[in-house]
């Protein structure tokens, strides 16, 4: 057939006029691409998104990893796979997620005032057969952003819909086992998507993980995303024994071998469930959203990070179960206003409120049975923020995004001691301001400016003594502001690549930091970092992309500490170099490199963790239209490096006294994993 | 050229400016028009239908279908757009049997998509009702036209919210 003249007058019509008006709903139209460009769209050189094309080729041992699309993050482990995962972005040693704000289909993951670590991100409920999307934002410059969110943003969202029910199977390596069953069958005059998820993972381990999880999502949704809702009911349990990090001195002197343990009885269970329901409207005009959750939270969890330094007899074991319900409701609504072909301007207005009934504590435990309370607490802590957010275009050449967000948190904590018992209460206003200008067809520049802040813990708020040590302490306050200020360029000029570059600084008033010993996180100093992020995407035909990140930061405290001005852990580096293969044939493929910075672990600096790089491999055959072979390769290279490492002091059982030493957590040696996908 | 090739070509560039002076009054809002062309192919002796949309407003409705986008170069995600097409877009003769119409292929850019379909060894006559709801459900303003193509003469229908279905004869 040939091209008919009134088609192709019309296109061109609507070629002249898809630039106006609703566009403060649409995305760049994907052609020939797996990542949409965000030029026009995206307000800071590190925004972007990322598709399920996109996610589907990524190589992850494990779901945490998905976020590592965000251009400079690291999701790496120190534990047993059941644990949250540590995170490092921009700069930060975001320990399980401090600093990094992550959303799953409008409900906040991390967990604030957690027994183990604030702002605890456990991903381990993640199934990325039916994530749609992923979108990312660094830095503290959009009102809608609220509690950790000064490293980072990311936020995953659930397909409403599979375009295909699939089954998968997988085996591999270290006693791993995955099998995925998912589908949406049409429901009524809406669509009901199911998934289900059984996983097992021993890993490398002399003692295995034994790590075993059930995963389920349940949704029932109606009409468009942008005009429809949904309710989904999700669940998930897992539990696991940890190799938690090991001293390096007993490695070295050959007292234990790199994947042993030193006390067998760490791990944990974790049980996830949660309702919750999004509902939109969208008209040329105006768009309204509104999501509200429940989620209840259980955490057991076993560490022994120290051995038998505190407590020679029965060792230093502890354990921080936490339970909990968290509460919200998230809405907000948008003006479109129309005052020319260039001129439109998009005016948001939105109120969060989340509330969380928390049971924590700290215990002394050996071999799992408790054998001291060090604290045991009923928190309290409920936040409401509202925001207001003005985006205008000038011109097709200029941008703007104003916005003012006021939070408020009160925190109430009932103890097992009364010092520490108490309420108390925080507001803090963030302004954010962003502009992109890009005069030239294919580049824009941004300078972006905002506020942003975590939360500290509610304990620490109305704390008078340290329970351990009953020495004074002064409380800290609720809510500490951090402050970023970024120049960034994004270009397509080269055809068929997408360029992005940010220079950036962020404040923070104070930065919490972890504590080996208590396994959980204290506010400390202020800091300051200044980084660089380069981010670059080629897809020079259409069988071929090829992805590279570099991202550097320099990290520094300003408390004047004596002792050195290092932050621990503070990463100072990470690149990512990813090659896709995917030729119309039955063959495709994917390499990813990973370059892992060094870190200071120690103010002074005297002690540093190395960098390391490790390489991924993925392949894949289609047996048949709609069967799927795949084998994944994890560290291909076979490289001996550290998943994370610390420096502090521990005592092994037969040392006199305690030993400051670097502990590590080694990273997985080779493994392979070989799945069958089924979709129909 | 034919009579029917000028006549097209002519009407072509009015139909343009019509709706250009429809887009210039109300420039506030972004107009969202299908136009679907059917005309009957003495050579190949059938029945041929051409559909054009914006490709912002068929990207749109896959990512609100399916909460991901899909990349319509692709003949994998071409298939999700077929199977919404084939739901929303068919033709019956006069006993209301719906007629075969069969997916040939498709052309995706940034402006623009255009969806070809045939109904093999069979006249144009043999259509009795058309129904036109492409997009319909998703955008509530949105209006498709369509052009038969009967011995070069052209008549337009409109389908809306309001009217789905029309009778083509």
């Amino acid at each position: 057939m040939l091209l008919r003249p009134i088609p192709c007058v019309l296109a061109a019509l609507f070629a002249a006029s898809s630039v106006h008006a609703d566009d403060f709903q649409l995305q760049r139209v994907l052609v020939e691409g797996a990542r949409a460009s965000q030029l026009g769209i995206a307000d800071s050189a590190g925004a972007g998104s990322a598709g399920a094309k996109d996610l589907a080729g990524r190589i992850a041992y494990r779901p945490g990893e998905l976020l590592e699309v965000t251009p400079g993050l690291i999701a790496s482990q120190h534990s047993g796979e059941g644990k949250a995962n540590q995170f490092y972005l921009r700069g930060f040693n975001l320990d399980h997620g401090t600093d990094l704000a992550t959303w799953v289909d409008g409900m906040p993951v991390n967990q604030r005032s957690h027994a183990h670590g604030q702002g605890w991100t456990d991903l381990n409920f993640l199934i990325p057969e039916l994530v749609g999307r992923l979108d990312y934002r660094k830095g503290p410059y959009s009102a809608r952003e609220g509690d950790f969110s000064s490293a980072g943003v990311a936020s995953l969202s659930y397909a409403n819909r599979l375009v295909k029910s699939l089954a998968s199977a997988t085996i591999g390596q270290d006693g791993y086992a995955r099998t995925v069953l998912a589908g949406s069958p049409e429901a009524g005059s809406g669509s009901l998507l199911y998934a289900l998820e059984l996983m097992k993972n021993d890993g490398p381990w002399t003692r295995p993980d034994g790590y075993r999880k059930v995963n389920a999502v349940l949704r029932y949704s109606q009409g468009y995303a942008n005009n429809g809702w949904n309710v989904t009911a999700m669940s998930y349990s897992g539990h696991w024994n940890s190799t938690d990090q090991i001293p390096l001195r007993a490695v070295d002197d050959g007292r234990i071998g790199r994947y042993d343990l030193i006390d067998d009885s760490d791990g944990g269970e974790a049980r996830r469930q949660s309702i919750s329901g999004i509902w939109r409207q969208t008209d040329a005009d105006s768009a309204s959203k509104v999501s509200a959750y429940v989620i209840r939270n259980e955490l057991e969890l076993f560490s022994n990070f120290t051995y038998f330094l505190n407590d020679p007899v029965n060792g230093d074991q502890f354990a921080q179960p936490d339970r909990r319900v968290t509460t919200g409701v998230d809405a907000n609504h948008t003006w479109h206003m129309h005052r020319s072909a260039t001129l439109s301007s998009d005016l948001t207005v939105g109120a969060q409120l989340q509330n969380d009934n928390i049971f924590n504590g700290l215990y002394d435990t050996r071999k799992r049975a408790r054998i001291a309370t060090t604290r045991e607490d009923h928190i309290v802590e409920t936040s409401g923020a509202v925001f207001v957010e003005n985006a205008t275009r000038w011109s097709d050449a200029l941008r703007t995004v104003v916005g003012v967000r006021a939070n408020n948190y009160r925190f109430r904590v009932d103890g097992d001691r009364l010092e520490n018992a108490g309420k108390a209460h925080d507001t803090l206003v963030t302004p954010t301001l962003n502009i992109a200008y890009g005069p030239w067809a294919s580049t824009e520049l941004y300078a972006n400016y905002g506020h942003g802040f975590h939360s500290n813990d509610a304990r620490g708020t109305v704390a008078t003594v340290d329970p351990k040590t009953l020495e004074a302490v002064d409380r800290t306050p609720g809510l500490v502001r951090s402050r970023g200020v970024e120049l960034g360029l994004r270009t397509e000029a080269i055809p068929k690549m997408q360029m992005s570059l940010a220079v950036y600084r962020l404040d923070f008033d104070s930065e919490l930091t972890y504590i080996g010993d208590a396994g959980n996180t204290e506010a400390g100093d202020p800091s300051r970092r200044y980084g660089i992020e380069f981010s670059n995407y080629y897809r020079p035909y259409k069988w071929l992309s090829v992805d590279f990140d570099a991202a550097w930061a320099r990290a520094r405290s300003q408390g004047g500490n004596p002792d050195g001005d290092r932050i621990p852990g503070a990463i100072e580096g990470v690149a990512q170099l990813g090659v896709t293969v995917d030729r119309s044939g039955p063959w495709s493929g994917s390499l990813r490199l990973r370059w892992f910075g060094p870190r200071p672990l120690i103010e002074d600096d005297s002690v540093r963790s190395k960098a390391s790089v490790t390489l991924n491999g993925r392949v894949g055959y289609q047996l048949a239209k709609d069967l799927q072979l795949e084998l994944e390769a994890f560290n291909l290279t076979n490289r001996r490096a550290s998943a994370i490492d610390y420096f502090y002091e521990s005592q092994l059982a037969g040392e006199t006294a305690p030993v400051a030493d670097v502990h590590f957590h080694p990273i997985e040696p080779r493994s392979l994993r070989l799945t069958l996908v089924k979709t129909w | 050229m034919s009579m029917r090739g000028l006549k097209s070509l002519l009407l072509a560039p009015l139909l343009a400016l019509l709706l250009l002076c429809v887009s210039t009054a109300a420039s506030a809002h972004r107009f969202h028009f299908g136009m679907t062309d059917i005309s009957y192919n003495a050579r190949t002796e059938s029945t041929e239908i051409v559909h054009t949309y914006t490709a912002h407003d068929i990207d749109a409705l896959l990512l609100n279908l399916y909460g991901r986008q899909f990349d319509l170069s692709d003949e994998q995600d071409q298939a999700v757009l077929r199977t919404y097409v084939e739901r929303q877009f068919w033709l019956a003769d006069k006993d209301g049997k719906k007629l075969p119409v069969q997916w040939v292929g498709m052309t995706a850019d940034a402006q623009s998509i255009v969806i070809y379909q045939e109904l093999a060894a069979t006249p144009l006559a043999t259509t009795a009702v058309i129904h036109q709801g492409v997009l319909v459900d998703f955008l509530p303003e949105q209006v498709n036209t369509v052009n038969l193509n009967e011995s070069g003469a052209v008549r337009s229908l409109t389908f809306m919210r309001q009217a789905l279905e029309q009778r083509a004869r």
